[in-house]
Parts: C-alpha cells; sequence; structure tokens
C-alpha cells in the first residue's frame, strides 16, 4: 500500500515539476538583441534558401549584437494559424509576414505593431517602394507594415496547342475565345484549367477577377456586387464549366488537378503567378517552353490588364526597448532593401514592389521576363479577390460557383450567394 | 472450440458462412492494404508523377525522395524527441487513466457517473478549437518550446478516450474475483495494481495504442508550441517538403514511410502483448 | 463501525485515484471551455478588443443555411458510425475472434489505415474517385457498368456518401476495441450452449453479443463521436464543397475560425459539444442503457 501511495504521489509531482526540466528557451547572451520571425519562407524550395543565406549573412554583418533566428513553419497555412493564435494571446512574434487585406486591416487598430510611419521617412527607406505598395499599406496615414511581394497573374496558353488547332493568335475578343475554344476541343484539348475546391477557387477565382476587370475597368470591386459587371463575369464562368470547356473533374478540383492538366497538356489555358515558373520548368520542361502570358480576351469595354495585388506583407512586433526597436528596424531595412530585394527577386521569381535596376547580365529565366513585360505592359491591375474581400467572402467563391454550375442557377443567383456570404 | 462450430451447425450454412467470411476479411485485406501499398510506390515516383497520374506505377524506382527525406538536417534528432513525448505522454496517460477508471468502475462514490460523462463527453470537442487557450495556457506555465509542452497537451487530450475505453475493460471484470481478494487482506492499491490492472491488459494496450499513435501523428500542436528545431517531432519531417505554392509529395512520401515504421513495429508489438496479456488473465480465471 | 472506516479510508484513497485526471481534465479541457463558451459571447477578430454581443452569433448561426445543411450533415455523419461503421466492426471481430487462419495477420492489417497520415488518404481516395484515372470509374468499366461511372466527388448526390465509404476504411480502430472485448468472454458460456445444440449463429446472438454489450455501447458511441467531431478528412477531399454539400460543424468552425470569425466558430463550437451530447444520450436510450447502468449490465 505504502508502494501505491508512492508511486502516484511520485508520478504527480513529476508532472508537476515538468518546468523545472525545461530546457528550451535560451537566455540571450549579455547585450545581444535576439529576433525570432515565425515564417513559411523555409526550405529547400520558393524563398527558402535565399531567405536562410540572406539572413546568416545579416547575422554574421552583426555578430554579438543581433541575431534573427528563422522558426521554421514549412506549411504555409500552419505558419498563419501560429501566428494569428501568437497575435490572438498578446504574445506577437518579433518580426513575422501576413497577408493584408480586409480580415487583417484589424492588425492596425491595435497596439501590437510597430509604427513605421516616421521611420520610412528617413534616408528615403520609403521611396525605395512602389508607391501603390506602400499606398494599401498605408492605413488612416499609418503604415505598421511593409510589402514583401506582389500577385501578378496573368493567362498562361500553350503556344503549341493553339497552333495544332489552327488558333494563330490568341483570341482578343469572347467571340475569337469561344471560336478558339471550339477548335481546342476538335483536336481533344480541354480548352481551361478551372477549379472549385481548395481554399479558394484559386484558378477560377482569378479568371472571373480578369472578366470582371474587363467589365467593370479598374475600380470594378468597390462597384459592388449588384453592379452588371459582377453578373456578366458570372455568366462567362458559368460557361467557362459547361460544354467541355474544362475538365470533368474541376468542380471540386483543387490547384493540383487544375495545374496538373496544363502541365500535361490536356488543357490549353490556365492561369497563376511567378511561383509557378520553376515548378512547371523542373516537371514539364516541354510545356514551359511552349508557354506564353497575356492579358484576357476583352468582354467589356476594357482590355489589356492583368489582375495582380499585394501578396505578402511583412511586420513587427511593437516594443518599448530602444535597443531592441533599434535592432528590428536594422533587420527591416535589410530584407527590404532594394539589393535583397533584387536578389530574392532574382532567386525565386517574385514580384517585388521595390524600385531596382535588373541589368542583362542578370541571366532572369525567359518565363520570369514575360511576367515582368506582362506587369508592364497592363493597362491597369486589378485586385485579387483576397486583398479586396473579407476571408468568409472569399471562402464561399468556389462553393457558389459550384452551385451555380450543378444546379444550374443563373449568374444572379450566384451574386445573391456571394452577396450572403458577406452578411 | 473448433469441435462446437461442426457439431452444430448445419452444412449448408457452414459453407455460406465460410465464402462469407473469407470474402469479408479479404475485401477488408484489400481496402486495408492499399493506402499503405500506395504510398510506398507513390514515394519513388516524382512530384509530378503522383499528381498527374496518382495512381500508375512509378516510371522508374528512384530513391531519390529517401534520400532526401533522410538528409533533412537533425532527423535523428526528430526521432528522439517523437519518442520521448509520445513514450511519456503514453504512458503518463495511461497510468492516471487506469487509476482514475478503476476509481470509476470498482468502487461507489457521489459523483462518479458525472464524472465519467464529464470526461469521456471531451470526446466531442474539435481540438483545434483551443489553441489560443493552450497557447497562454503552456507559455504561462513556462514549458512553450520544450517537448514537455507537448507530453503534457498529449497526455490530456487521450484522456477522453484512454478513460472510456478502460473504465470499460475494468466494469467488464467481474466482481467475484476482487471479493476474495479482499477476504485475502487485499489494500485498495493491491486490488487495483494486483488484480485489475492484469486482468485488463488487452483494454490497457488498446488504449496505450491509440493514445501513442495519436501523438505520434498530432501536428498542429506539435508546430504551435514549439519554436526551435531542438524540440521539433517527426511531423515536422513530414511537412519538410511543403512549401507556399508548392507541395513535393514525393518527398513528403517518402518522409511519411520513414515515420511510419516505428507506429508500425510498436503496433505489432503490443499487439502480441494483449494474447499474451489475455492468455495470463485466462489461466488466473 | 469498522465498515465506515474501510468507507472512509476508501474515499481517500478515490480521491488520490481521480486526482491526477481531474487536475488535467481541468486544465486542459474545463478552462479552454469556459473560455470557448466566453468567447461565443463575443465579435472578435483575434486580435481587436472582444465586442460582447449576447448570443447574437447563436442566432446568426441558426438563421445560416449553410450551418443547418452542417448539423444535417453532422447527423448523417453520426448514423453512418452508429450503423454503418461499428456494425461492420462488429462482424470483423466476430470473425476473427473465431481466429481464422491467419488471424493476427488480418488484425495487423486492419488497423493499419489508422497510422497512415491522413493527408496521403485524402490524395489517395481523391485519386480514386477521379474521373480520367480513378480505380472506381475503371473497375465499374471493366465490369461492364459504364453507365455508373462518373464524377464521384463532383456531383451533389454521390459527394457525401463518397465521402463517408472512404471513411470506412478507419473500422479498424473499432475492430480492434471490439475484438480485444470480446476475449475478455469466459469459454465457459459457449461450453454449455453446445451441449444445448446452439449453431454459430444462435452463439453470436445469444451469448456473444449481450456479453459484449458493454463494448459495443462504447464503439457506439466513440464512433459517433469521432464522426461528430472529423473534419480532416471532408477538409482534405472536397473543403466542403462542392455547393457546401458536405459541410460539417467542425469544419464550419475551422472556416470562421480562419475567417476571423473567432466568436462565431466559438459558438459553432459549444454548439457542436450540445449535439454531441444529445446525440450520445439517444444512442444510449436506443441501446436501453442510462450512462452509469453499464455497470448493472456486466453483472
Amino acid at each position: 500500500m505504502k508502494k501505491g501511495l508512492f508511486v502516484c504521489i511520485l508520478a504527480v509531482l513529476l508532472f508537476v515539476v515538468m518546468p523545472a526540466f525545461a530546457g528550451g528557451t535560451e537566455e540571450a547572451a549579455g547585450g545581444e538583441v535576439t529576433i525570432t520571425w515565425p515564417t513559411h519562407w523555409v526550405g529547400e524550395q520558393g524563398t527558402g534558401p535565399i531567405v536562410e543565406k540572406m539572413v546568416s549573412e545579416f547575422n554574421e554583418a552583426n555578430a554579438g549584437e543581433i541575431k534573427v533566428v528563422l522558426e521554421a513553419h514549412p506549411e504555409a497555412d500552419a505558419a498563419e494559424e501560429v501566428i494569428r493564435t501568437r497575435l490572438a494571446a498578446r504574445q506577437t512574434p518579433d518580426f513575422f509576414l501576413f497577408k493584408l487585406g480586409p480580415s487583417t486591416r484589424g492588425y492596425y487598430d491595435s497596439n501590437l505593431l510597430l509604427d513605421l510611419t516616421d521611420e520610412l521617412k528617413k534616408d528615403g527607406w520609403g521611396a525605395s517602394f512602389n508607391p501603390g505598395a506602400l499606398g494599401v499599406s498605408t492605413i488612416n496615414g499609418k503604415v505598421k507594415s511593409l510589402p514583401m511581394e506582389n500577385a501578378l497573374t496573368p493567362v498562361w496558353y500553350n503556344k503549341s496547342l493553339f497552333d495544332k488547332a489552327g488558333v494563330a493568335e490568341f483570341p482578343k475578343d469572347m467571340n475569337a475565345f469561344w471560336a478558339a475554344a471550339e477548335k481546342l476541343k476538335a483536336i481533344g484539348v480541354v480548352p481551361t484549367s478551372q477549379m472549385t475546391g481548395g481554399a479558394n477557387a484559386w484558378t477560377s477565382m482569378l479568371w472571373f477577377t480578369h472578366f470582371l476587370g474587363s467589365y467593370g475597368g479598374p475600380n470594378a470591386w468597390e462597384l459592388g456586387w449588384d453592379d452588371p459587371a459582377f453578373e456578366k463575369a458570372a455568366a462567362i464562368m458559368k460557361r467557362l464549366y459547361t460544354d467541355g470547356n474544362t475538365t470533368l473533374d474541376a468542380i471540386g478540383a483543387g490547384p493540383g488537378e487544375s495545374s496538373a492538366h496544363y502541365m500535361n497538356e490536356r488543357t490549353a489555358m490556365f492561369i497563376n503567378g511567378p511561383w509557378f515558373v520553376a515548378n512547371i520548368r523542373q516537371n514539364a520542361p516541354a510545356v514551359y517552353k511552349e508557354t506564353v502570358l497575356t492579358s484576357a480576351p476583352a468582354a467589356g469595354d476594357y482590355s489589356g490588364h492583368q489582375v495582380g495585388w499585394l501578396l505578402t506583407s511583412a511586420a513587427a512586433a511593437n516594443t518599448d526597448d530602444p535597443a531592441r526597436k533599434a535592432a528590428v528596424l536594422d533587420f527591416f531595412r535589410y530584407i527590404t532593401s532594394p539589393e535583397s530585394s533584387k536578389r530574392r527577386s532574382i532567386e525565386t521569381g517574385s514580384l517585388i514592389p521595390v524600385q531596382f535596376e535588373i541589368n542583362p547580365e542578370d541571366n532572369i529565366d525567359p518565363l520570369q521576363q514575360q511576367f515582368i513585360q506582362a506587369g508592364n505592359n497592363a493597362t491597369f491591375l486589378i485586385d485579387g479577390i483576397e486583398a479586396v474581400m473579407p476571408v468568409n467572402v472569399v471562402q464561399e467563391f468556389g462553393q457558389a460557383l459550384s452551385s451555380m454550375v450543378l444546379q444550374d442557377l443563373s449568374p444572379k443567383e450566384f451574386i445573391e450567394l456571394m452577396k450572403a456570404a458577406g452578411n | 472450440m473448433k469441435q462446437r462450430t461442426i457439431s452444430t451447425t448445419p452444412f449448408a450454412l457452414q459453407i455460406t458462412a465460410k465464402v462469407a467470411k473469407w470474402a469479408l476479411l479479404i475485401l477488408y485485406l484489400i481496402i486495408a492494404l492499399l493506402p499503405i501499398l500506395w504510398l510506398i510506390m507513390s514515394s519513388f515516383k516524382s512530384e509530378f508523377e503522383i499528381i498527374s497520374s496518382p495512381l500508375a506505377f512509378p516510371t522508374s524506382l528512384n530513391f531519390v525522395n529517401f534520400i532526401n527525406a533522410i538528409r533533412i538536417s537533425g532527423l535523428h534528432r526528430f526521432f528522439i524527441n517523437s519518442f520521448i513525448v509520445t513514450a511519456f505522454a503514453t504512458t503518463l496517460n495511461l497510468f492516471f487513466c487506469s487509476l482514475a477508471a478503476f476509481a470509476v468502475a470498482r468502487e461507489e462514490w457521489r459523483f462518479k457517473s458525472s464524472f465519467l460523462i464529464f470526461a469521456t463527453a471531451m470526446v466531442l470537442i474539435p481540438i483545434i478549437a483551443f489553441m489560443v487557450p493552450y497557447y497562454s495556457l503552456i507559455t504561462t506555465i513556462g514549458l512553450y518550446n520544450t517537448i514537455w509542452a507537448l507530453v503534457a497537451v498529449y497526455t490530456a487530450i487521450n484522456i477522453p478516450i484512454s478513460m472510456f475505453i478502460i473504465t470499460n475493460f475494468m466494469t467488464a471484470i467481474p466482481h467475484e474475483l476482487e471479493d476474495s481478494a479482499l477476504i485475502d487482506g487485499c489494500s485498495f492499491w493491491q486490488r487495483f495494481s494486483k488484480i485489475l490492472v492484469p486482468l485488463t491488459v488487452p483494454g490497457l494496450v488498446t488504449a496505450g495504442t491509440f493514445t501513442f499513435i495519436g501523438c505520434w501523428n498530432e501536428f498542429v500542436y506539435a508546430m504551435l508550441l514549439t519554436s526551435s528545431q531542438e524540440v521539433r517531432t517527426v511531423q515536422y519531417a513530414v511537412r519538410f517538403f511543403n512549401s507556399e505554392f508548392r507541395d513535393d509529395y514525393g518527398g513528403m512520401f517518402a518522409a511519411i514511410v520513414l515515420t511510419m515504421i516505428p507506429t508500425i513495429v510498436i503496433y505489432i508489438f503490443m499487439h502480441d502483448k494483449i494474447v499474451s496479456g489475455v492468455t495470463a488473465g485466462a489461466v488466473k480465471e | 463501525m469498522k465498515q465506515k472506516k474501510r468507507k472512509q479510508k476508501n474515499l481517500i484513497w478515490i480521491i488520490i485515484f481521480i486526482l491526477p485526471v481531474l487536475i488535467l481534465l481541468t486544465t486542459f479541457f474545463v478552462y479552454p471551455l469556459i473560455s470557448l463558451v466566453v468567447t461565443s459571447l463575443t465579435e472578435w477578430d483575434g486580435i481587436s478588443p472582444m465586442k460582447f454581443v449576447g448570443l447574437r452569433n447563436y442566432s446568426d448561426l441558426f438563421s445560416n443555411p449553410i450551418f443547418r445543411l452542417s448539423i444535417k450533415n453532422n447527423l448523417i455523419w453520426a448514423a453512418s458510425a452508429a450503423f454503418l461503421q461499428v456494425p461492420l466492426a462488429l462482424l470483423i471481430a466476430l470473425v476473427l475472434r473465431r481466429k481464422p487462419a491467419g488471424w493476427k495477420f488480418f488484425r495487423s492489417a486492419f488497423f493499419l489505415p489508422n497510422i497512415i497520415s491522413l493527408v496521403a488518404l485524402a490524395m489517395l481516395w481523391r485519386a480514386i474517385y477521379n474521373p480520367y484515372y480513378g480505380i472506381l470509374n475503371g473497375l465499374l468499366n471493366v465490369l461492364g457498368m459504364e453507365h455508373l461511372a462518373r464524377h464521384w466527388l463532383g456531383e451533389l448526390n454521390t459527394v457525401l456518401p463518397s465521402l463517408i465509404v472512404s471513411y470506412q476504411i478507419y473500422v479498424g480502430y473499432f475492430v480492434i476495441i471490439l475484438f480485444a472485448g470480446s476475449l475478455s468472454i469466459s469459454d465457459t458460456l459457449y461450453e454449455a450452449s453446445v451441449i444445448d445444440g446452439a449453431n454459430v449463429l444462435q452463439q453470436e446472438l445469444y451469448i456473444t453479443l449481450p456479453a459484449m454489450r458493454g463494448f459495443i455501447i462504447s464503439s457506439e458511441t466513440l464512433a459517433v463521436a469521432f464522426a461528430l467531431r472529423q473534419f480532416e478528412t471532408t477538409f482534405l477531399m472536397t473543403a466542403g464543397g462542392p455547393a457546401n454539400a458536405t459541410s460539417v460543424m467542425a469544419l464550419f468552425m475551422q472556416k470562421r475560425l480562419a475567417a476571423f470569425q473567432n466568436g462565431m466558430a466559438a459558438a459553432t463550437g459549444v454548439l457542436l459539444v450540445i449535439l454531441g451530447i444529445f446525440v450520445m444520450k439517444g444512442l444510449q436510450t436506443l441501446f436501453g442503457m442510462r450512462s452509469d447502468a453499464v455497470e448493472d449490465a456486466q453483472q
């Protein structure tokens, strides 16, 4: 019996004194400021290697004074959850990335983020950014986050499939577009990749936005769901989902299926951003060589535009400690400097809203060059849905789209579903 | 056992039952083995082969995914951490739950049925609802970024299921056994340790298996409550090949295959224990 | 007198025995549950100050057609667990209990799907149901039933059944519980029945099933609880679509969390627990048991 009691007490004690064994938290060595950056910009693909390299160079240059610690969260969604949980628990990470949109504007109202407004006025730091992107990051006259990466999502098409189908050039208007679609179908090629699955029906959401821009112009999103531009763009989406204009599995397809169809030459058109270049170059080199980027055919009064928006922003935790604040600002300046931005851009193909010169000897991937051209040639940019709508509306896009197709709803009923999601 | 099936069941029924039995077993065996065979097959395929023709055989056997998976820096460390976390959490969970289950299943006291309902109703809660409270709690008690944070959380979140299963098994033991022990002058603790625990080995092993696998595969809290590579678990390695716009499923599947090996070994080992445990129980009867 | 003293002494032991579990439950379930209930009465984006809104989240939820559909789908999931998953598991456990050739291998193999990562399993099932390269359509074509081939996860009337069928791969979990439970039945019960001339079916019906009643009920309860709170399978396979046809409450909650609607998410969580308690109570009534009567039945 004594033995039993002893075992019980031992177990409870072990549990209670666990914190004493805790050895994970390190004390910073005298005077050195440690900045932890929980991020999905890690690993062997995409932005990971260059960011790791730049951070270690920064640490070397500031040895003994500042140390930036990358906290790896390879899965982007999980990283976002972690950051959000820490903010909700009022423990802001020292430095972090997030998506600035209607749902996250609340971050600016809190006192948790470091106010950069005055700092940007010094040494031309603010002037190094693309004014448009910096404008998006300014809310009520305050800048509490800085633009790190832009999205640009032109229409991709497979030139050789178009040639085989006898379509000499990419259609300029919708009549030509549907005619081209018929020719593609005649040689057994599905015209477009579409998807209603995943978190936000990515590819189809971008198609919709292209057409919305064509009907409603640069400020189409601000017109509100009752504007005819939305209904007309929805009508095109419905047609894209019928008559074999997209793949059989488009309803419910995720990003994997929709991009695989394009890379397999099952489909001739697709939409995605510059981050997809490395993937297609490696996995489908033949399709990569034949890919041409363009703007969507004109459906309404506007044409030649692209869908592009501020994709990723960076922010830092507010602090009263002057040494810490100076250290964080040092790192912020370093990671957003024209040089760092250029290195990151060349390495990953990301479009970064910071001004830097590109020289011919920089040896940029041809498809990436097409991206830069598409951005420069665009008559205007229209935001992606995630930049202008709260997350609860974005989530419903794919659901409303599949409702329209499966239940044969009218475009107007689709619009009603989207409006209901916002309430 | 064999004797009784032969002696009293009509011949036609026997044949039908036999066919039905084997059809059921083999059909379900195919369904159960398919995922693991597919996983192993896919881990030899390239990223693109997996997403473009997921069910096709690999065009060539390439081990590059496994080489990449093994190359993840600190892979052995993740394994050690996972082992420590899982072993501690499973042991503590089983010990605490069997104590409480004994009190519930074998003793009469007020509030006991409320206690059991309370403990088991927690099975219902989707654990992602608790991210903010758990994060606050763990940072407040100073366990953040230690493997003990994971031990504490895993011990706790597996209580409802373990309580449920162990209580069930303990309730099923006939009372006569205990009564005779009482007459022999067994103490409360001895009744628990000498009589009930040996008789409920199958239940303990079942609950232990579920807890072990739950801990080994847990990902959300493993990432939320730790920040440095030194305390990360194998689930980090499984996600290592994902990035924002691209998932390298080949690398991921190879990592999954590697991290699954310990669970399979332990599972088979534990289940042999069930059999020996039951035999031991039967002898005492 | 001696009796009473013994009882008092036992009480101390009982307290010691339940204390660790009680502490852990309070810390890791009661405290978060209270905070969940409090959050459910507020509007909170996870960073701005919480705004108290009373029961508005609840009334909003009940007027939301997607939430109502999620409740209905949750009940379908619960029913599938109670009337499909556990009976199937019971059948397999009963077969294994008679130790056919290779039963150890079968028992281990059946549990394997529970070890495999959900992400990989979901990918496999999506591939099986795919209209281009899926095995299911391929099988139907081979069997000459081409007319049945379809896009299983893309049609409103097949998507939920397809998800539920794929979920049956987890049957092994309950096979393990029921099989282990069946081993506790004493062989003497069967010896008597053989003398009475009972056949296999009669033995199972009149001896095994009543003796396993407690295990069957607990498997039912666990299976229903798991089915009610599951969202990973749905999330990874359909993300609730198409047209929200496969939305369930836990997924609805996860989406509210992702949309910075923490108050609404918390209210969904609270309602899920309440619904779960009702369903479990209903289940116990169905099996003619009160929760505290499990013990009586065993005696």
